[in-house]
């Protein structure tokens, strides 16, 4: 009888090996949140497999991402949190109107500037070809914390010209709040707040972040008929004849406009800048290089280029139209600088502004889900 | 025989028939030999690996060139026998994408179970069928990054061939090399009478390829970039300019030369 059991048992254990184990159980299973995909978008999305995106995570991400305290300090002079710079209003960038940065040039929390002014936090979770104007955070970089959105949260959280904030006393801070420890319980099972959840948090809000339903997503979509001078434009937008935008900055095939990757753009004939594309590949060919943003909501955001050189969307016209600057250096995609730019009319410029507006999303820079909460989870 | 063997024998055997009935069965025999084929993609100039971004070759024309990047796509993949029938390699992926940026797209081995055999030619097409070449069947980089604009005959690129040339001026001008949908214009650029699908068959030289049971087979395909400018068209960089998505004349001379390019050699 004891060789019957001990055959049985063996059976068992043998059958349940090799078809894989499915009987593992955890003690808080937190809500899948699922992205829907937009018509024509990516399929594939860059969430790392250590973060699946959960409803929990994204709600607990929202209230991190708008509070002051995020800083780890509480006098209301210090308070400063992601939302300080990334408004929604403006496509999360600071915008040139932003009240406390003149210009749309941020700040630290000490006065230090950044490097270079922001860029845009929408549609990231289709971007997998780095992160920053450089690239410097992508999937495959042997550094293993500085490979994607989570860790763009805990720099931002440390640095100096930004939020300037401490792990330990932030950690502190947000287990003594009220409602945090519970909220942090629900997204990863522990009421222990860690950084690194919080870093997760913010990363799976910040991926919720999805604009899709500009005018020509509607024209797109057969919802919505473009004007004549903005089908216009969209003709100079996609042709290599007119303006030839397409290459880098999308358009019908790729809805993301932009490709995430990284040109120089003949802006200037000397790199001195030490965190260009160079910086990251080494490429002598990536000499003044920097990531081509997204076009979408390009309207509400500013300054443009890495540097800010540009106040006003007409500005960066007249650039591809007549300023580009020759170097050994520039991306061949840009063929008209033999020209010295793309060489618009003015009547062409109205007409490209006019389709490039038509890419501004009102109903994602209004959204509620993305906007700061009504109360934090302390005055619940 | 009720002794204790039995307590051994029978559990043994539920064992074995358990274990075997209770996973999914992954070793069914094929009914006939067959092998697998691998396609490498190898991009020369003059008979060499290609060093990118070095201004290091001339052209029939007299242009001194370098390239930067190459994309593109290749589909319908078909082996011919001696008898004249033929197989197209269409298991899961008919149309291959090629860029010399990503060390993953050069190189492909197809899905097909290819009969054991001796293979006197492979053909390919070169870019998309129209029937095929729907805007927005790709979604996903890199591939999506190839789409051709609605204006111009949507779908997609078939190749991107990007890089530069010493102009007349010995300026270092860009060029874009772009195959795809070409326009006729009732009156350019705004008004487009006929669409010419410049998709085209590239037929590699008669040659001995050996399928064998449970072998993979590769063949080293070269991009010979250098003849896009010089078999049978003498393609002049400085007379097309940098940019030709809307010129179908200078299209349709690289499609010329476009069966010229590749060669082969089976490893």
């Amino acid at each position: 009888m004891r060789l019957l059991i001990f055959f049985c048992a063996l059976t068992a254990t043998l059958i349940f090996s090799r078809c894989g184990d499915k009987s593992t159980s955890h003690p808080y299973k937190a809500t899948p949140y699922e992205i829907n995909i937009p018509f024509g978008f990516p399929t594939n999305l860059n969430i790392p497999e250590d973060n699946p995106m959960t409803v929990e995570g994204v709600e607990l991400g929202r209230y991190l991402f708008y509070d002051g305290r995020l800083s780890g300090r509480t006098h209301p002079d210090s308070l400063i949190s992601c939302a300080t710079c990334h408004r929604q209003e403006r496509s999360f960038e600071a915008g040139i109107d932003h009240p406390d940065f003149p210009g749309g040039f941020p700040h630290g929390i000490n006065g230090l500037k950044t490097h270079h002014v922001m860029l845009p936090m929408i549609n990231l979770v289709w971007n997998s070809s780095g992160y920053g104007w450089s690239g410097f955070l992508y999937p495959e970089n042997p550094i293993e914390n500085l490979r994607n959105l989570e860790d763009m949260v805990r720099l931002a959280v440390l640095a100096k010209d930004e939020i300037d904030g401490d792990t330990t006393r932030i950690k502190k801070l947000f287990q003594s709040i009220n409602g945090y420890p519970n909220l942090f319980e629900k997204a990863f099972g522990s009421s222990n707040v860690t950084f690194k959840n919080i870093e997760k948090s913010i990363a799976q809000f910040i991926r919720t972040l999805i604009s899709a339903n500009s005018k020509f997503d509607k024209y797109m979509r057969g919802e919505e008929q473009l004007t004549q001078s903005e089908l216009a434009g969209y003709v100079l937008f996609t042709t290599e004849e007119g303006a030839d935008c397409f290459h880098c900055h999308g358009g019908w095939g790729n809805p993301l406009f932009t490709t995430h990757l990284f040109y120089n753009n003949g802006k200037d004939t000397a790199f001195l800048d030490p965190l260009d594309r160079y910086s990251i590949t080494q490429d002598p060919m990536d000499r003044g290089a920097y990531k081509a943003t997204t076009l979408r909501n390009i309207e509400v955001q500013g300054p443009f280029m890495h540097d800010g050189r540009f106040t006003t969307l007409e500005d960066v016209i007249n650039f591809y139209s007549h300023e580009l600057n020759m170097t050994p250096y520039i991306d061949p995609l840009m063929h008209h600088i033999i020209a010295g730019g793309i060489q618009l009319t003015p009547s062409e410029k109205i007409d490209l502004l006019n389709f490039i507006k038509t890419l501004r999303d009102d109903e994602f820079m209004t959204k509620v889900e993305f906007s700061k909460p009504d109360k934090f989870p302390d005055e619940l | 025989m009720h002794n204790k063997n039995n307590y051994i024998i029978i559990p043994t055997l539920l064992l074995v028939s358990l274990i075997f009935s209770s996973c999914e069965n992954s070793s069914i025999e094929p009914e006939n030999p067959t092998g697998k084929l691998r396609i490498e993609f190898n991009h020369y100039i003059n008979g060499e690996n290609i060093i990118f971004d070095s201004m290091a070759y001339v052209n029939d024309a007299g242009n001194n060139y370098l390239v930067n990047e190459i994309q593109y796509f290749i589909s319908d993949v078909t082996l011919h026998k001696n008898d004249g029938s033929t197989i197209i390699l269409n298991t899961w992926q008919d149309i291959l994408y090629v860029d010399t940026d990503i060390d993953e797209t050069n190189s492909y081995i197809f899905k097909d179970e290819i009969s054991e055999d001796e293979y006197s030619k492979l053909s390919f097409t070169f870019g998309i069928v129209a029937e095929k070449n729907n805007s927005l069947m790709f979604v996903n980089p890199p591939e999506s990054f190839m789409f051709w604009p609605e204006l111009l005959g949507g779908g997609y690129h078939y190749m991107k061939l990007n890089g530069k040339w010493n102009n007349e001026l010995n300026q270092p001008a860009p060029f874009n090399f772009h195959l795809g949908i070409g326009q006729i214009y009732y009156s350019f650029p705004d008004s487009i009478s006929e669409y010419v699908q410049n998709h085209f068959i590239v037929e590699l030289p008669e040659m001995a390829l050996n399928i064998k049971d449970n072998e993979t087979t590769t063949i080293k395909l070269i991009m010979n970039v250098d003849r896009w400018f010089n078999t049978p068209n003498i393609y002049d960089h400085n007379f097309w300019g940098g940019d030709i998505m809307q010129k179908q004349d200078a299209m349709q001379q690289a499609i010329e030369n476009g069966h010229n390019v590749f060669s082969y050699i089976i490893k």
